[in-house]
């Protein structure tokens, strides 16, 4: 088992307290392709941040791969995202005045790869996802797809635990969502655990098991 | 962020960062820029102004002290006041006998000449001097010697003229050991000199033929007179301490009212000295507040720039947080940027300070009295370069931990 929640809550505290997720319970198996869908509102984002450790939660247990999360200095949450977790972004999220390979490389700058490694390292990972031929260019210059697919290598170059996508085919026509969920299959079919968070049925029907969240609370698995 | 300075990608950053909004890099370059090429500027300049009026007095003691004798102002024994009176020997050798405080001394004696070296004359001035004053104003010696102290006890007729005296009566020729008129007495040049700046006592050597003072009294029949007394304060003391030994030979010996102190003036050059002190002391406290205003400036401007720039890159700190940057990666690289940018443009207004500063000396150079020190020291320079980096690493700060605060997810979706 990679993730283990047991009986997560968490609130946010503005003017009117906001209970968003209610004792959520929650077990993904190693090599399980995951989708986690509800409507806007439904805390589905809130724990997908909480198992990215991007949020703290307020009571319960986490366990990510063997280690509890709970408490966490910036620094130790910056350290395990960094090793354990591959994010993959609606917006793709990729800097901008950096180009393809230095995106897909800068996660083993925070590790203290060499500038040569690193690179070599983000090559590999962009001839992977088919797009060597971009590897000079700046997002700016390339297509949702391919910007996707930047971001997907971006998140596999540390060799992660886990990949977690928030709404990765949000803001990509149907044929290049196809696309990016081929990858994500391709990846699955490797052995790699990903959870997707996505509203679409569609992207839905493609994983091997989904999860429904309605205001705060797991609905029972129906696949 | 493993802050590699070798890494190439730090650098490309930072460069890319700054260069991302070039106008407003550049604004928040000139500001750095333009406070320390004021403040440097302002350092130098005041040292320059300092090095300009002190040059004035080159080679003159700082502790000189001179009695003039003047008129009376209140009638004593029978004599009216506006009573005119003169130092003489006997004054002098009591002043010498009971003041402790005096170090160096010198009667001196002046008249009007007409000095001529064959079919050349000139209308200049003696004047009758002590070895003990070519101590106490030190000339330039262009050739030959001065007059020392076995010159004067053996009266001898010998005399310095003054670099411009020697220049009209020998042209290009080497006045030593010739001998010249004075009044029509003949004198053996023993030298030339000049003076060192522009204050003198008792006219500009330059333009006088300055002979022993025994041999001025006896040869143009002078007597026992003195013109005026000369002296410098002995380490620890000034000329004020020497006034009252002064007042009391005076007084012994010349029918002066006691209460009479308009009788005597003293001059006292460390107190001229002491104005000069305090007179720059009010420049540099001048210069030390404008500087820090303008610090000030330039580190408020470093820091509401950095504030923007972090504003700006919030997003881009959420992606770099969500993908293992810890906080203190994102703190050093907004630093990095802050101090790089100090740096450049520092070092930039330095350059230019000095820059100006070298124009400022070479305008102000005289050939005779040498530089005015418009000069920023090495170590001055640093200084400032050092507080403006730390200054402006420090207004980067805020805004960085600010940055840090704010949740990466939070960042992330930030528009």
């Amino acid at each position: 088992m990679i993730i283990h929640l047991e009986d997560i809550n968490k609130t946010y505290h503005g003017a009117v307290p906001l209970h968003v997720l209610k004792g959520i319970n929650l077990n993904i198996d190693r090599g399980e392709l995951v989708s986690i869908m509800g409507a806007s509102g439904s805390g589905k984002s809130t724990l997908l941040n909480i198992i990215g450790i991007l949020d703290n939660y307020d009571s319960g247990e986490y366990i990510l791969d063997g280690t509890l999360i709970r408490n966490l200095s910036e620094n130790r949450a910056a350290e395990l995202r960094n090793r354990m977790i591959g994010f993959v972004f609606q917006s793709f999220n990729l800097i901008n005045y950096k180009n393809a390979v230095e995106n897909v490389a800068l996660p083993l700058f925070y590790q203290g790869v060499p500038r040569r490694k690193r690179n070599a390292m983000a090559m590999e990972q962009l001839e992977r996802m088919g797009l060597a031929d971009r590897a000079h260019h700046l997002p700016g210059e390339m297509s949702g797809g391919q910007k996707q697919r930047v971001a997907i290598a971006r998140a596999l170059i540390t060799n992660p635990s886990l990949i977690l996508a928030d709404e990765p085919t949000g803001a990509l026509d149907s044929k290049t969502s196809q696309e990016v969920m081929e990858v994500f299959r391709q990846l699955n079919s490797d052995g790699m655990t990903i959870v997707i968070v996505t509203h679409d049925p569609g992207v839905g029907q493609q994983t091997n098991r989904i999860i429904r969240i309605s205001d705060g609370i797991i609905l029972p698995d129906n696949v | 962020m493993k802050t590699n300075l070798f890494d190439i990608e730090n650098w490309r950053e930072i460069g890319a960062t700054l260069s991302r909004n070039k106008t407003r890099t550049f604004l928040t370059a000139f500001g750095i820029f333009w406070g320390t090429a004021m403040l440097a500027m302002l350092w130098g300049g005041a040292g320059g102004l300092e090095g300009l009026l002190r040059r004035n007095f080159n080679g003159f003691a700082t502790n000189m002290g001179a009695c003039f004798p003047q008129r009376t102002t209140m009638s004593y024994k029978g004599y009216n006041k506006g009573m005119t009176w003169q130092l003489n020997d006997a004054d002098i050798s009591i002043i010498r006998r009971i003041s402790p405080y005096i170090d160096l001394s010198s009667t001196m004696g002046f008249d009007g000449a007409t000095i001529k070296y064959g079919t050349k004359s000139n209308a200049g001035r003696i004047t009758g001097v002590e070895g003990d004053y070519f101590k106490m104003q030190i000339p330039v010696l262009y050739d030959g010697r001065l007059i020392n102290s076995s010159d004067v006890s053996q009266s001898r007729k010998v005399v310095v003229l003054g670099k411009d005296v020697a220049d009209e009566l020998f042209a290009n020729e080497s006045p030593i050991g010739k001998y010249v008129s004075v009044n029509n007495l003949y004198f053996l040049v023993i030298g030339v000199a000049g003076q060192k700046s522009e204050a003198s006592i008792g006219g500009r050597i330059n333009q006088s033929a300055i002979i022993p003072a025994t041999t001025m009294r006896s040869a143009f029949n002078k007597g026992d007179k003195v013109d005026f007394f000369v002296y410098t304060a002995r380490p620890g003391y000034t000329p004020k301490d020497i006034e009252p030994a002064v007042r009391r030979a005076v007084i012994a010996n010349h029918p002066l009212n006691p209460a009479d102190k308009e009788a005597m003036w003293f001059m006292d050059i460390s107190e001229e000295f002491k104005k000069v002190d305090y007179l720059f002391l009010g420049i540099n406290i001048l210069a030390l507040f404008v500087g820090v205003g303008t610090l000030l400036a330039g580190i408020i401007g470093i820091g509401n720039i950095m504030w923007i720039i972090v504003k700006e890159r919030t997003q881009e700190i959420g992606i770099r947080r969500a993908i293992g940057a810890k906080p203190s990666d994102i703190i050093t690289q907004i630093l990095s940027e802050s101090m790089v940018l100090t740096t450049i443009a520092g070092i930039a207004g330095i350059c230019f300070a000095t820059l100006v500063l070298s124009v400022a000396d070479h305008i102000t150079y005289d050939p005779r009295l040498g530089s005015a020190h418009f000069q920023l020291p090495f170590f001055h320079a640093l200084a400032i370069l050092i507080t403006f980096l730390i200054l402006g690493t420090a207004a980067g700060i805020i805004p960085a931990i600010k940055a840090m605060r704010i949740k990466p997810i939070e960042a992330m979706n930030d528009k």
